[in-house]
């Protein structure tokens, strides 16, 4: 195994030797990469047409009864909009996740998720409310009436509850109880209850009962929502794995508890995986087939072979370390934003490691070109990782490895104050700073280069927890 | 939890706006007279696609006519009935207590499907308000009648005076 | 909502004056009315089980006007009213009257009377528990679709025709000749109780005046015996009516104000064509 990458596969400065000649014949198409704030507008602007709906199709609200009902209405078509955006934000679209990043992505998937179960909880209310008051019925009998006369409204209400139940289960508190696997699967019953939702939309609801324009619109919604799911989420995985065909090439320990695993394949250069990104892994045993787990590329991949090195924190991590040659693997992506793309290529780059984070940043320090600077931050010697490939990178492109290594009570001061990065990296304030670790060393990173100078847009940093 | 609160009191405020701008669009032209909310659309608790408010008895306030129909006339005008669809409104004209005219003064517009079922709707509703033979009915249910009061009664114009 | 109902039915066919049973008209049913408790009474039976049954259905009204009518001197209620007969002497179905009388006063808070202005009278209930005991002994005979209407008070049973429920039309109190609106089912009792024929006959029992609050109540139901016992109670009740009608399992209301206002219970709907 020590012959596979421990050589620093491709100098940045030698970029013409190693190139693999077939590379050149696939031109790649540039990249839609668009700025969050570019999506969260779309989104917006999607919403405010969802109201335009609304507004075009009511003349007038007069009286309790008929605010309440509008009330209800507005809520339940932002609902069913939102609902869609959720599914969309998840449908690993390429550039969603090239341009936001999965970790961000996940984040507004889980806000907007609370706020949708509550629209979708306050618009039945106020829907049950608001015809009660119109009818002049009592509360409890409207909601019986609305259950088992209007048409597929007990249906949609079972899909309410599904949702809530879902979203119940994906607070914190629930999380931390269950495995993540068991979480995962049930949210796939988020599905279920849209589809159980979508017909009442039409049979009851107001704007859609009479106008075929506004039907057509939102069943073309759902339905593109649904295709992008379906291909980007099962087709595309099926032909990356087909025209792949990975397989474990071979495991190699790097420190205790720490495994990197080799997965060999054909033309992966396809893939087009950039430094820093990482994919979504799905090994093939009995016991791992039902669950992908994301784990950063740890070295410039290779038409060949990509390397991923992964430490055992506990049930899926510690399993990989037994992974015999030849399992076959299901690699999505590569995902993350968390690249050197948008750089401008003269500035120098920091490059600050904590503990695992070390995974993508130790691709990043392989292959970026230019003065590169990498600060590697353990509680123990023993927790670094690739310390002879690291230290071989370095003197290959003449760049600089600071190993910092220690806990903070037995050092008696913090090694990332901004005092100490000053020291070690010159010129620290005018660098591009790519930051992978644990949240609580990522904090404080991020609070010591804003206060040695540095503006946020210059710090660039995933989080693995999302 | 401060995002949590802001969410919610940004939807309501919003939803508090838009309602807001609706409900100064006043409802529809009509000589509604002085009124609280309209009678509940009907069919709210048992058909499949709420209808338009039903007519039976379009809430007649007790009105007076205005000065322009002919004496022994009354003209009796409902009030507006806020439906699911729009607002429907309807004007009676009697006669010694008999209707003699129905007029739809409101009726919902605001989609091609909304004036195709009024078109309908509407005209068979005016037509069944005034006559009796074109409801179609097997029995007349009213207060008792003597022997004598049936001879006028609208039941013995259904036996067809086999009685 | 129903189906709508063909465009052909009663009232289409000119009816032959002369002769004293309805005409049997091309669906195979037969109309007629019969004079008796001092109103009509309007049949629509089918013809086979009309032509057989009627005439003993009559008898028996006849005999029920003759045991219950307050009006006739030497009827049982009469008597027992008087103090003249025992109820172990009179009728046995007058014990049961008078046992569904007790309890639609129990039910009603006691709007529903025996002795509205003080004598003897039961026949707030007699005539629909009549009514709905013809159209019993008319299904006995084998019929499962007729319609029995005595003076105002309905019982209807199966359909008017293939697929075609009753439709049965509620005389308007303040517009003679127009309708206010029109219920229709299969299995249907309707009772209307009001003042356009007879003027202010039913009395507040609590207060002794007369109930002017409504110009006429139709109560819905299953049952013409308790729907039309209730619909005077309701009278009497006033605008208190809705309420109770609505606290009423398969029961529903339909009220016009003496003003001309109209009022219904929240199910009413599901009755109105």
């Amino acid at each position: 195994m020590a012959g596979f990458v421990n050589h620093p596969a491709t100098s940045p400065n030698r970029p013409a030797e190693r190139q693999d000649p077939r590379r050149r014949t696939l031109p790649a198409p540039a990249p839609l990469r668009p700025r969050p704030e570019l999506v969260l507008a779309v989104i917006g602007s999607g919403a405010l047409a969802v109201l335009a709906l609304w507004w075009q199709d009511t003349p007038s609200v007069h009286g309790l009864g008929d605010w309440l009902t509008n009330a209800g209405r507005i809520l339940g078509l932002l609902a069913g909009y939102g609902v869609v955006v959720l599914v969309a934000l998840m449908a690993r679209l390429p550039p969603l996740e090239q341009g936001i990043g999965a970790d961000r992505l996940a984040r507004w998937h889980a806000m907007g998720g609370r706020y949708v179960v509550g629209l979708v909880v306050s618009h039945a209310l106020l829907i049950t409310w608001g015809y009660a008051v119109t009818a002049h019925a009592n509360v409890v009998r409207q909601a019986g009436t609305l259950l088992t006369s209007y048409p597929d409204v007990l249906m949609a209400t079972v899909g309410a509850f599904l949702l809530s139940g879902v979203g119940l289960v994906s607070m914190r508190a629930a999380r931390r109880r269950m495995r993540y696997e068991t979480w995962y699967y049930l949210h796939f019953y988020v599905y279920l209850a849209i589809a159980l939702a979508f017909s009442h939309q039409f049979a009851a609801g107001a704007e859609f009962v009479s106008s075929l324009p506004a039907r057509t619109a939102w069943s073309a919604l759902y339905l593109t929502v649904a295709a992008l799911v379906l291909w980007y989420r099962v087709i595309t995985v099926v032909r990356q794995a087909l025209r792949h065909r990975l397989r474990v090439a071979g495991l190699r320990g790097e420190a205790p508890g720490v495994v990197s695993v080799y997965v060999g394949g054909a033309r992966l250069h396809e893939l087009r995986a950039e430094p820093g990104q990482f994919f979504r892994w799905r090994f093939l045993t009995r016991d791992l087939w039902w669950s992908s787990h994301p784990y950063s590329l740890s070295a410039r991949p290779r038409p060949d072979l990509l390397r991923i090195t992964v430490k055992d924190l506990g049930d899926h991590s510690g399993s990989l370390g037994r992974l015999r040659p030849g399992t076959r693997v299901i690699a999505e992506g590569p995902y993350g934003a968390f690249t050197a793309r948008h750089r401008q290529p003269r500035r120098k780059v920091l490059l600050l490691a904590g503990g695992v984070g070390i995974t993508p940043l130790r691709t990043m320090f392989e292959t970026l070109p230019g003065e590169v600077t990498l600060v590697y931050r353990a509680s123990s010697a023993s927790d670094i990782v690739f310390r002879e490939e690291l230290d071989a990178i370095a003197a290959d492109r003449g760049a600089t490895v600071h190993y910092l290594i220690g806990a903070r009570a037995r050092l008696g001061r913090d090694p990332l104050s901004a005092q100490q990065l000053k020291t070690l990296v010159p010129g620290l304030h005018r660098r591009d700073v790519y930051l992978c670790g644990p949240a609580g060393m990522t904090d404080t990173a991020v609070a010591a280069l804003r206060a040695a100078g540095l503006p946020r847009r210059r710090i660039h940093h995933e989080s693995f927890e999302f | 939890m401060r995002r949590a609160l802001l969410a919610i009191a940004g939807t309501a405020a919003g939803l508090v706006m838009l309602l807001s701008f609706k409900s100064h669009t006043a409802p529809g032209g009509g000589t509604a007279t002085a009124g609280g909310p309209g009678p509940p659309p009907a069919g709210q608790g048992s058909s499949a696609s709420p209808s338009p408010a039903g007519l039976n008895g379009a809430g007649s306030s007790g009105a007076s006519g205005n000065g322009t129909v002919s004496p022994g006339t009354r003209v009796v005008t409902g009030n507006v009935a806020n439906t699911a669809y729009g607002p429907v409104q309807v004007q009676l004209t009697l006669r010694q207590s008999k209707i003699i005219k129905v007029a739809i003064l409101e009726q919902p517009t605001s989609t091609n499907e909304d004036i195709q079922i009024g078109n309908f709707a509407f005209p068979k509703l005016i037509r069944e308000t005034l006559s009796v033979q074109s409801a179609r009915i097997d029995m007349v249910s009213g207060a008792s009648y003597t022997s004598k009061g049936y001879v006028q009664s609208l039941q013995s114009a259904l036996d067809g005076g086999s009685a | 909502m129903p189906d709508r109902p063909r465009r052909d039915g009663p009232g289409q066919r000119r009816a032959d004056p002369s002769r004293r049973a309805g005409p049997v008209r091309d669906d195979g049913r037969l109309r007629q009315a019969e004079h008796v408790m001092g109103t009509v009474f309007s049949f629509d039976v089918p013809a086979d089980v009309g032509a057989e049954a009627l005439p003993s259905v009559l008898r028996w009204l006849h005999w029920a006007d003759a045991t219950f009518s307050p009006y006739a001197a030497d009827s049982d209620v009469s008597r027992l009213g008087r103090g003249e007969a025992a109820l172990s002497e009179c009728a046995a179905e007058l014990a049961e009257v008078l046992g569904l009388c007790a309890e639609v006063r129990a039910l009603s808070g006691g709007y529903f009377t025996t002795t509205p202005g003080g004598a003897f009278d039961p026949s707030g209930l007699v005539k629909g528990w009549a009514i709905e005991r013809a159209a019993a002994m008319l299904r006995a005979a084998g019929s499962r679709n007729h319609s029995v209407n005595g003076g105002g008070d309905v019982q209807c049973a199966g359909e008017a025709g293939p697929r075609r429920p009753w439709r049965v039309g509620i005389a308007h109190p303040l517009r003679a000749g127009e309708l206010a609106t029109v219920v229709t089912g299969r299995d249907l009792a309707v009772a209307t109780s009001g003042t356009a024929e007879r003027g202010p006959h039913i009395v507040d029992p609590h207060t002794g005046r007369a109930a002017t609050a409504l110009a006429s109540i139709t109560l819905v139901g299953e049952h013409l015996t308790t729907v039309d016992a209730y619909a005077t109670a309701a009278f009497a009740m006033g605008n208190a009516a809705r309420d109770w009608i609505e606290s009423l399992e398969g029961h529903e209301a339909f009220a016009i104000t003496a003003s001309g206002a109209v009022w219904q219970t929240e199910g009413f709907a599901a009755y109105a064509a």
